[in-house]
């Protein structure tokens, strides 16, 4: 726990440190560590006369299985990998990401998604603006930038990764892309597991919310997608101006509309629910998050104050009621 | 269907359709073709046309590519539709040149820098087509499961299982490719890969536009709805069934000498000239001959004095100059011992053979020595020189090809083919013979469908060298006219789908963010077929109502409960019968002798409803358990059958079946002994007849009946006395006391029942019964309706899902797990025992070759009768797989997904291990040859399967992080990608 009032940097009163005390001693009570954590250079005990398969995060020693992270063993039959406790992000294919273009290169831009490289994502592997299905030109790849330039934040799924190991990304439709009017919030990747959906419409405060796997987690004003007729209308309209450079009448079209007050705040709110879920290490879902929100409504609970002390011990309270709750439900 | 509107000229309105796109059938272009095609669209629901405001002084754009010779009318039309940027579906015979809409969409974008995929349901037909689009086009590539070739150029030739994972894959051909081409997409209706088709064309890139080829099907119309429907765009249709020569169609009786014209070819069916043929037919002078499984030995004549039929038939080809000619028939082994049979005929000229020769051994330059030594080889080419060629799958894949190119070249004048050889490239020949109507499918033996004689036929006829092509059917037995004429000159099959759920494919749909099962299911032309049946149900339901209000019956709700009263009355006098018959009582009493009352059987379905029941008597003579149900039952759980003697009115029916009758004793009939089953049997007297010992001669018999219209007459007062149950037959069972009582407490109410003195109470109850039955079928139809109306599949959907959870693929929210991406990976063979056999270390535990061995049981599919089996080790394995198979499938069963667990286990075959273990061993091809009893082409292909599948794996295991099984993988892919079975084809 100590680590957890160390990240926090709070400055609580003496009642508050009690309650908080307690509230993540309950936590921890209920979370059962009982799967063997190991650190580097452990040996993983395995019945050697069984053939085992030797997944992530393991190496065979003399003849041991070691384990080459700190983190949980896990086994899917005779699969025996570790799970890193709190590592970066790893990539699987599927994941949905937020990330940041940091370079704009030949064909393709790079992005910082919390990995250990970056990864990649090519001109070919994302819909072009005016939505025709054909190949990419010279002209497509010199018009890169008016699509991403650097430090924009794009959502993305991962494709996989290429024989040279670079990680791929792709947009496959519309809802993937460039994330604007919104905030960024990067928290450990850990935090947030893999779902159905990552993809949330909080419809009662007008907020996108995309809970990225790799940790970077978007909120901002919700975009209206409308499905595929919505982009056949738009190309439907766009042939009809033929080559008139409508493109950028449209982006500065959307520039000059301001985002209301209101919704900025919500964006706020969400954002530094987040945060305090977060800081408190809890798991990020989208319930989670929504429930924090509309404590910090009921609570009358000011934005600035979500960050504040007593916020977080009312959360940390809140979540241990939450699990309790949810193991009656269980037991 | 109520969302899509119908296209007919009359309701969309000109004005939201742009003229060009009007409706229409395109009159034919030049007055003296008689070739008219279909042209129609589909416009999904609320399709509004977009306006291109093209000026109509604006030049029409110039063709994207001309073509030397003028264009069929259905051609210039399909393109039309391209030049509008729509999609269009081509529905026409083989051939009649459906390549020419491919070349154009292809040139087209080409020509707009689009991509373009062309995807074929076989990988040799896409190596053809890459070979011709390589040479028309030059920046096309190829990607099937054995090669990849220029995977970034504009034109891709692939199958349609590649284009399909690409698009799970996300790969970025999707987001350029403005064309999707699919050749020969009838292929739907395949009942194991169809599904694939349908899958690819839901997932396909909202923004595409398709090319449909397909062969002449009836319901193009609802194909293109469907498309239309699903992406939200104009399909139109464009069917002809215009054949560029006419056929004429022959029958050649087996064992007559000639030709009979059957239909010619105006497509008038000579009914005259049939009769003829069948008349000559020379009744079978074999003893097996009428059995179809053996035909084939009265085919070959094993008799040496006399040429056989089909000798006989090419040579008569050849004599008429019909030749080049196919020869279909419906297995390899067939086709072998049908050309084995020409050895006499030499039908190429000296120079004809030096040419073949060397395009022979050109095309085995890149086997080694020992693979051109192989029997199949060196046996194939003294044939060839003849100008006699084999093509079927069993073949090397580069022997089939070579026979292909030579057949096109005009080398081969008489090829033995089997279906395979119909689908595909231009390969016509003057002459198509079938030496069989008949084909085993699977479980019996059936005629050939109309649509598959088209399919077949289609290859007669050289476009613009013959005048007309020729068919001729093989008949070695009595076939009706009407049979024949359903055969040749029925309607193409219609385009069903076969759509089926797979693991692989839920999967890979869950793992995607988008991704969603039902909505496939949802989208599938499965469940817009079904739709389409709604609105016909809802007549049927409609009808039936009417016709049952109609019926107007008086006191109903009295005669209503007499009626239910009666019902249940004869249900229990069953059960009570079904008690006293038990096989356990009665089966003592079953003496010979002894007379029986026997329940007629009611011809016109309609039971009686007085309380008397049709019956009869009859004398026991003896009785039989019935074999076949399981042998190590006890007695008294068998089913038995009684023989009887009973007047009987034998009645001719069809001229075949003679269909005999129990009939009351007092009728016309003969005497005849019947074999009952023992439900039949109403109830057994206490007394017994002395018979004769010999019922042969008909006075023995008729003597005997009389005795018992005697012992009947005798009894006429008080009845025949019947054995008691409960003093005679001991019957001492609750339930039998029960319906007892029961029946008693019924029948004192029917006596008090005012109703039951109604006079006409007969005819009421049967006008009731009838309003009861359309009941009845109202309620059917209703459920018909719900599930219809209810997604398909989805109860399935939901038990596999359970199946994939139980097994620990899926999270409880649908989230895919480790072992779920292992699986999304493997999509040539069964994904859920390749995970389990993965996870369970097995894989890892054994050498490399014991794992290739292994993993061969998965590609092969044949069922060998005797072969060996395979050495120990490899037999554990395999005992072992088995087992995996069986609690997966055990699993299945608990989830209610519908599997028969034996014969999935079953399904992996070990018949080839051995083989596949030598080959990994380093043998050589001839050498496993002779361990395994297979034909080369069917091994090989196993083998590049199996080699797909191992690339699978090497992915699979990437993504488990297992790097020693990912290396192990990777060695057995190089051990056995070598030599002849990864030849590369002719073609590339």
């Amino acid at each position: 726990m100590t680590t957890m009032q160390r990240e926090l940097r709070l400055s609580l009163n003496q009642t508050q440190r009690v309650r908080l005390q307690s509230a993540l001693q309950q936590l921890e009570e209920m979370t059962s560590l009982a799967s063997a954590i190991t650190v580097v250079a452990d040996t993983i005990p395995v019945n050697h006369e069984d053939s085992i398969l030797k997944g992530h995060g393991t190496s065979d020693l003399n003849g041991e299985v070691v384990a080459t992270l700190c983190g949980v063993v896990e086994r899917v039959n005779k699969l025996v990998y570790v799970r890193a406790q709190r590592a970066r992000y790893k990539p699987e294919v599927g994941d949905i990401i937020v990330g940041r273009v940091i370079e704009v290169a030949p064909k393709r831009w790079r992005l910082e998604i919390n990995f250990s490289q970056d990864a990649v994502l090519m001109l070919s592997s994302m819909n072009l603006p005016d939505g025709l299905q054909r190949r990419r030109t010279a002209v497509d790849e010199l018009n890169m930038r008016s699509i991403f330039v650097e430090n924009d934040v794009i959502c993305a799924e991962v494709r996989g990764f290429q024989h040279d190991g670079s990680l791929h990304l792709q947009a496959r439709s519309q809802k993937y892309g460039k994330l604007e009017r919104g905030m960024l919030l990067t928290v450990p990747a850990y935090l947030v597991k893999r779902r159905k959906q990552h993809f949330h419409h909080l419809e009662n405060y007008g907020v996108d919310l995309i809970l990225g796997s790799n940790g970077f987690i978007w909120v901002g004003e919700h975009v209206d997608m409308n499905g595929e007729n919505h982009i056949l209308a738009d190309q439907v309209s766009r042939e009809d101006m033929a080559d008139k450079s409508c493109v950028g009448q449209v982006t500065q079209e959307v520039h000059e509309r301001i985002t209301p007050l209101e919704i900025r705040t919500h964006i706020c709110r969400v954002a530094n629910s987040v945060r305090v879920l977060s800081a408190l290490g809890f798991n990020l879902t989208v319930e989670v998050i929504v429930d924090t929100v509309e404590a910090s409504i009921s609570l009358n609970t000011d934005i600035k104050d979500i960050l504040a002390a007593e916020f977080y011990v009312q959360t940390a309270e809140r979540e241990v009621q939450r699990r309790v709750s949810l193991s009656r439900k269980k037991g | 269907m109520a969302s899509l509107k119908r296209s007919a000229p009359e309701d969309s309105s000109p004005e939201l359709s742009p003229p060009s796109k009007l409706p229409r059938e395109a009159s034919p272009v030049r007055l003296d073709e008689p070739v008219a095609c279909l042209h129609d669209v589909s416009y999904p629901s609320g399709y509004a046309p977009p306006r291109r405001s093209r000026p109509a002084t604006d030049k029409p754009s110039p063709p994207a590519r001309e073509f030397p010779f003028e264009l069929d009318p259905f051609q210039s039309e399909a393109i039309k539709c391209l030049d509008c940027g729509e999609s269009v579906m081509v529905s026409a015979h083989t051939s009649a040149g459906k390549t020419v809409v491919a070349l154009y969409a292809i040139a087209m974008s080409l020509r707009d820098h689009q991509r373009v995929i062309y995807t074929s349901p076989i990988k040799a037909l896409s190596n053809q087509k890459y070979r011709e689009f390589k040479e028309e086009f030059g920046d096309v590539g190829l990607m099937t499961g054995d090669v990849t070739i220029e995977p970034n150029a504009s034109c891709l030739v692939m199958t349609t299982e590649i284009w399909r994972s690409m698009q799970y894959k996300g790969s970025e051909v999707m987001r350029e490719v403005a064309w999707v081409i699919f050749d020969e997409v009838h292929y739907m209706r395949d009942r194991e890969r169809g599904v694939v088709w349908e899958e690819s064309i839901v997932m396909a890139p909202k923004n595409s536009r398709f090319v449909f080829l397909s062969a002449t099907v009836p319901n193009a119309k609802e194909f293109a709805d469907w498309v239309a429907k699903v992406h939200q765009q104009p399909c139109h249709i464009v069917y002809t069934d215009y054949r560029p020569t006419p056929l004429q169609h022959y029958i050649f009786p087996s064992g007559g000498n000639g030709l009979y014209l059957a239909v010619d070819e105006k497509g008038k069916f000579r009914e005259d000239s049939f009769q003829k043929a069948l008349n000559a037919l020379v009744p079978a002078e074999g003893e097996n001959k009428r059995d179809n499984g053996k035909w084939l030995k009265g085919l070959l004549a094993g008799k040496p004095r006399e040429d056989s039929d089909i000798f006989k038939l090419v040579k008569m080809i050849i004599q008429r100059q019909y030749d080049p000619v196919i020869i279909f028939s419906f297995s390899k082994r067939e086709c072998e011992f049908l050309a084995m049979q020409m050895a006499k005929l030499d039908l190429n000229e000296e120079d004809e053979k030096v040419n073949i020769e060397t395009i022979f051994w050109s095309a085995m330059d890149i086997l080694s020595d020992d693979d051109k030594k192989l029997p199949q080889v060196s046996n194939m080419l003294p044939l060839l020189k003849r100008g006699i060629g084999v093509h079927h799958s069993g073949l090397l894949p580069i022997l089939k090809e070579v026979i292909e190119i030579l057949f096109q070249e005009g080398l081969i004048k008489c090829l033995f083919a089997t279906e395979t050889f119909s689908i595909g490239l231009n390969m016509p020949a003057k002459t198509v013979v079938f030496t069989n109507v008949r084909k085993f499918d699977g479980d019996k033996f059936r005629w050939i469908s109309s649509g598959e004689y088209i399919q077949m036929s289609g290859r007669a006829g050289r476009r613009g060298i013959d005048q007309r092509g020729i068919c001729i059917l093989m008949v070695d037995e009595k076939m009706e006219p009407s049979t024949a004429k359903l055969m040749l000159k029925g309607s193409a099959d219609s385009l069903n789908s076969a759509f089926h759920l797979s693991y692989n494919m839920l999967l890979n749909q869950m793992r995607c963010e988008d991704g969603d099962p039902e909505q496939l299911l949802r989208n599938s032309f499965y469940q817009f077929q079904s739709d389409r049946a709604l609105p016909d149900l809802e007549k049927q339901l409609k009808e039936l109502k009417l016709e049952r209000d109609s019926m107007v019956i008086e006191e109903e709700d009295s005669l209503k409960d007499y009626y239910n009263l009666l019902q249940q009355y004869r249900s229990l006098k069953n059960d009570v019968r079904g008690i006293v018959l038990s096989p356990k009582y009665c089966l003592p009493f079953l003496q010979p002798g002894r007379l029986a009352r026997i329940q007629l059987v009611h011809d016109d379905k309609m039971p009686s409803f007085s309380s008397e029941e049709r019956v009869t008597w009859g004398v026991i003579l003896n009785f039989e358990r019935i074999k076949g149900s399981a042998d190590d039952r006890r007695p008294e759980d068998a089913n038995y059958t009684v023989d009887l003697l009973a007047r009987c009115h034998a009645s001719k029916e069809g001229g075949m079946k003679k269909s005999i009758k129990i009939v009351p004793l007092s009728e016309r009939g003969e005497p005849v002994v019947v074999s009952l089953p023992l439900s039949q049997v109403d109830s057994l007297s206490s007394i017994r007849l002395f018979i004769p010992k010999d019922l042969l001669p008909l006075e023995a018999r008729e003597n005997t009946l009389k005795k018992v219209s005697e012992v009947l007459s005798r009894f006429a007062k008080d009845g025949v006395p019947l054995l008691d149950p409960e003093e005679d037959m001991k019957v001492q069972s609750n339930s039998y006391k029960k319906a007892v009582r029961r029946i008693e407490a019924l029948e004192s109410l029917f006596d008090r029942h005012e109703i039951r003195n109604s006079p006409l109470i007969e005819q009421k109850l049967k006008v009731l019964h009838a309003k009861q039955e359309l009941t009845a079928r109202i309620k059917l139809v209703k459920k018909a309706m719900q599930s219809s109306t209810a997604l398909a599949f989805k109860d399935e959907l939901k038990a596999r899902k359970r199946v994939l959870r139980r097994l620990g693929y899926i999270t409880s929210e649908d989230v895919v797990e480790l072992k779920g991406k292992v699986a999304c990976e493997i999509s040539t063979a069964d994904e859920l025992i390749l995970t389990e056999l993965m996870f369970s270390g097995i894989l890892k535990d054994i050498n490399l070759e014991e794992m290739v061995a292994l993993l061969s049981c998965f590609v092969w599919q044949e069922k060998l009768q005797d072969a060996p089996k395979p050495r120990e080790s490899l037999d554990l394995l395999y005992s072992q797989l088995q087992e995996i198979a069986r609690r997966v499938a055990n699993i299945q069963l608990d989830c209610k997904v519908q599997i028969d667990v034996e014969n999935f286990v079953n399904s992996f075959r070990p018949d080839v291990m051995e083989a596949v273990y030598s080959w990994a061993k380093g043998s050589k091809f001839y050498e496993i040859m002779e361990i395994a009893q297979v034909f080369e082409g069917s091994l090989i292909r196993a083998i590049r399967r199996l080699e797909e599948v191992l690339q699978q794996l090497i992915l699979a295991s990437k993504s488990i992080g297992e790097v020693e099984l990912e290396s192990k993988f990777e060695d057995a892919v190089a051990k056995i990608k070598r030599d002849i079975v990864f030849a590369a084809s002719l073609y590339l």
